[in-house]
């Protein structure tokens, strides 16, 4: 096992690399550099621009800017950030990297909540009136665009009824202690509800037919004649079976969540990474565009990793040699 | 046995922390209630009385953080340091410099100098008095040759000033371009007669004191530039505490030269768009002004709400159609040169005629109804309305289908294979390319009305894919390519209407590439001294070069579009400026 997980992470290594070349290639073969969207104030003597790119060697040969940045990666420094004129990108980073976690989390947890007692129970009763009722909420849940319901949220709950805080992370500094906490959370109910939903319907979808799949097989029957109750059957032999494929999707799932949700940050000015990146992109901010990509790469590849780790936990059967 | 038992803890403590969620919410309200400084939960202004006074504004995108009048480059942060910066001199209704920092000031005889004479009790929020070496620090550090390479853009300011080359390459440690007399007076040294010497002086001034250790390279990461609290200006509110991205506070400075302000705290909250005019009607925003304000299409709505004061003012800036008249070889794009003699003409749109039919084609009005809701206008010529220097005398190439077919015939271009649309004089296939970006919502529709109305006269038009802004800037700017028509749109500076950074020929933002000697001699003309010192002569120089820019034509003035700023009627003394919401804020106060 240890031994498993040490390969691992050796391979992570070559795999890293390929994703610095991949990702800094891309980044500077998008049409376009940090200036030429700025070139546009008319009072502004473009020539300053010329001197900038001067400054900040993005004139020199690409493989001499790549090696530049992977020297500086690999003493641990990711640059900074052109956008923001010269701010560390790290700094910037980590000031969102804390509201995208906690918005991801949280809409995780709602999501767990939610979906995976819905749909063990409508895997238990199929085609009765919740499980029809649940499966159409789960394809409304799919359908609905993230910002269209979202607004629709933040109109009903933010501001006819006043329940929740529509924008932002926090009231303001002047809450601390206990009461930011719960004012945070308060805060994080709609964006993560509305973050969560079209994870809840899928997951939902999934218990229910790898129940029902694992509630049709030989030994589920074995089980049963032997007369074990059929909660017994379903929490003991069914429910662990049937949370393989859950992990697998968790274990993408968890990149996908640091990587933020662009659109849910926005509509609820919840400032976050994928607003960051996003935002990075437009503006080419290179070295925020590449350390963001390194980040995620890293997480997707960690995601992985732990899922597999957890197929050992949940299945005894699946054995790292 | 035991496995199933942690399954149900970690449901179990899931369930719990929702719960706990719930429960919060209630406590939360109770919370805010008692101290009352939370207006987001306040739905009725009038259930409790404030011990503060607080206002809030909404933007739609946070500033980047550069909170330093001579570094930053984004609008949003002008909302912030509108606040806290002054400059030696302001601008009124009629865009008139007045007097701010500086009560009074003289030039010399032939426009080379200018004396300001400085108000004596300007105090900077940390107490420290303002003098006439805060004035030369600033612009000191604009001329200072790392200033460019730090990130500083605004070297236009300082450009002229006396002496300017010789520093700003570093030849020389001695900054001349502006003297300190004595404490509170201090002279601007011109290279040449400048026309317009108030504009130069225009500059919002930062403190010496406070930044005369840091080396300029470390200027915009210095705490002073990012930090609340640290950022320090002479203006009426202090920028004192921030949730960065969220919200940006300012704090009245009690010991502000004209007058303690009357509201005690100002707050920016960094508010989506979409959500943004419901908030006005909860009465958690008061007030939206720049940069965009409220949307054309929300004005009834708005309107509606019944407590809310809408201000309707011309823009400064328009969106236009320009023609590529020449392209840059590929030989210039790469060395990045502009120059003309080298410049391939654009054969397609050369024609005069050809482009006053187009113009003609294309329904103005249209836009300005369908598109804006009427709260806009078509104009003619690239100079913002609210200028002395505007005319509207000038050739209208009002929409009229007919006329621009008629002017098409006459031009040679007609359609001589029977395919509806129209060939060049040489029987040629003509199609026109345009190009436009992504980023402005009206824009990008008016682009399929364009080709619309174009190809009903039978011009044959190429639609491009819209392109993401910093893709189309690049193909715009390195024009060694097949575009032919173009959108964009600028916004114009509110201090001075010299259109040349613009319409010069070699000027860099002249996409149209348009090279009219006409042209060129007219704008020299219009800052040339001694003449142009008298504004009516400068007045009489600018009509006549938008008569000739709006028949030579090197783009269509496509319209212009009003500025929607809208208010919370607590809020009273507001006095917007042609240019800004902001305007006197120490005057504004809040009736409950």
């Amino acid at each position: 096992m240890y031994k498993y997980i040490i390969r691992r992470i050796l391979v992570f290594i070559p795999m890293l690399f390929a994703l610095t070349v991949m990702v800094f290639a891309l980044a500077q073969a998008a049409p376009g550099d940090p200036f030429t969207g700025r070139m546009l104030d008319p009072t502004v003597n473009p020539e300053v621009y010329q001197q900038q790119r001067e400054a900040l060697g993005l004139n020199d040969p690409y493989p001499v800017q790549y090696m530049n940045w992977m020297k500086n990666i690999l003493q641990g420094d990711f640059g900074n950030s052109i956008y923001y004129n010269g701010r560390s990108v790290l700094e910037l980073i980590s000031q969102r990297f804390a509201n995208t976690l906690y918005l991801g989390l949280f809409s995780l947890t709602i999501t767990l909540v939610v979906s995976i007692p819905i749909g063990i129970y409508s895997a238990k009763k199929p085609y009765s009136i919740l499980d029809y009722a649940t499966t159409g909420f789960g394809f409304l849940g799919l359908a609905i665009p993230n910002f269209f319901f979202g607004l629709i949220a933040i109109y009903i709950f933010a501001i006819h009824f006043g329940w929740f805080p529509s924008q932002g992370t926090v009231s303001s500094n002047d809450v601390t202690g206990f009461a930011e906490l719960i004012d945070r959370l308060h805060h994080l109910v709609l964006p993560g509800i509305t973050l969560g939903l079209a994870g809840t319907a899928t997951y939902m979808r999934y218990m229910r037919s790898e129940v029902l799949d694992v509630l049709g097989s030989d030994y589920i029957r074995t089980a049963k004649a032997k007369g074990m109750s059929s909660n017994n059957v379903l929490y003991k032999h069914t429910l662990r079976n049937a949370l393989i494929p859950i992990i697998t999707l968790m274990g993408i799932e968890f990149g996908v969540l640091v990587s933020g949700a662009v659109i849910t940050e926005q509509v609820f000015n919840f400032p976050g990474l994928g607003t960051l990146f996003l935002q990075s992109i437009t503006n080419r901010d290179y070295p925020v565009i590449m350390s963001i990509n390194l980040l995620f790469g890293v997480f997707i590849l960690v995601g992985n990793l732990l899922a597999d780790i957890f197929y050992c936990v949940v299945d005894p059967r699946i054995r790292y040699d | 046995m035991k496995n199933k038992k942690y399954w149900w803890m970690m449901l179990f403590i899931l369930l719990f922390s929702t719960l706990l969620v719930a429960c919060g919410n209630d406590e939360e309200e109770e919370t805010t209630a008692d101290n009352n400084n939370d207006p987001v939960e306040t739905e009725d202004p009038q259930d409790n009385e404030p011990s503060t006074s607080r206002l809030t504004g909404a933007i739609h995108s946070a500033p980047t953080g550069l909170f330093n009048p001579i570094f930053y480059t984004e609008t949003y942060e002008n909302n912030i340091l509108s606040f806290t910066h002054e400059a030696l001199v302001s601008q009124n209704n009629n865009l008139e410099f007045i007097p701010q920092l500086a009560k009074d000031w003289e030039t010399n005889e032939d426009q080379t100098e200018i004396t300001f004479f400085l108000e004596e009790d300007v105090t900077w929020h940390d107490g420290e008095p303002f003098t006439a070496h805060d004035v030369v620090f600033t612009y000191k550090t604009i001329a200072d040759p790392e200033y460019g390479p730090a990130g500083g853009v605004r070297t236009n300011f300082v450009e002229p000033l006396l002496g300017y080359e010789a520093y700003s390459s570093g030849e020389t440690d001695e900054f001349v371009g502006v003297t300190a007399d004595d404490d509170h007076t201090v002279t601007f040294h011109f290279e040449a007669p400048n026309v317009n010497p108030l504009y130069y002086s225009s500059f919002s001034i930062i403190p010496e004191h406070i930044f005369s250790d840091i080396a300029v390279a470390d200027m915009p990461s210095a705490s002073a530039t990012l930090d609340p609290g640290e950022v320090i200006g002479t203006g009426p509110f202090a920028f004192t505490d921030m949730v960065e991205r969220e919200q940006y506070i300012l704090t009245s400075y009690e010991n502000y030269w004209q007058g303690q302000p009357k509201i005690d705290e100002i707050v920016w909250r960094v508010v989506n768009h979409s959500v943004m005019t419901g908030l006005l009607q909860t009465g958690e925003v008061d007030f939206i002004a720049d940069p965009e304000g409220i949307a054309a299409a929300d004005y009834e709505t708005v309107e509606g709400f019944g407590n809310i004061t809408i201000v309707e003012q011309a823009d400064f800036g328009y969106q236009l159609m320009g023609f590529k008249l020449n392209h840059r070889t590929s030989e210039d794009v790469e060395n990045g040169v502009i120059d003309p003699d080298n410049w391939v003409e654009n054969e397609k749109v050369a024609d005069p005629l050809v482009r006053q039919a187009i113009a003609q084609a294309i329904n103005r009005p249209g836009f300005v109804n369908g598109l804006l809701y009427g709260r806009g206008e078509v104009i003619n010529s690239p100079i913002a309305p609210q200028f002395w220097a505007y005319t509207d005398d000038v050739n209208q190439n009002e929409y009229n289908p007919e006329a621009a077919m008629a002017l098409l015939d006459e031009a040679g271009y007609v359609d001589v294979t029977g395919d509806g649309f129209r060939e060049t004089p040489d029987g040629e296939e003509w199609v026109l390319n345009l190009d436009y970006p992504q980023g402005n919502e009206l824009r990008e529709r008016s682009a399929p009305i364009i080709q619309e109305n174009l190809q009903e006269v039978g011009i044959n038009i190429n639609l491009r894919q819209p392109k993401e802004f910093s893709a189309y800037a690049e193909e715009l700017e390195n024009d060694d390519n097949d575009m032919d028509l173009y959108l964009i749109g600028w916004s114009l500076s509110s201090t001075d209407p010299d259109p040349s950074g613009l319409w010069n020929t070699t000027a860099a933002y002249n996409f149209s590439r348009w090279n009219n000697p006409e042209s060129v001699e007219l704008l020299q003309k219009a800052l040339a001294a001694p003449e142009a010192f008298e504004q009516d002569y400068r007045t009489a120089v600018y009509h006549d070069w938008q008569n000739l820019f709006t028949e030579d034509l090197p783009a269509v003035i496509l319209y212009a579009q009003n500025k929607l700023y809208a208010y919370n009627d607590r809020l009273n003394g507001v006095d917007p400026l042609p240019y800004s919401f902001i305007n006197n804020p120490h005057e504004w106060w809040i009736e409950e």
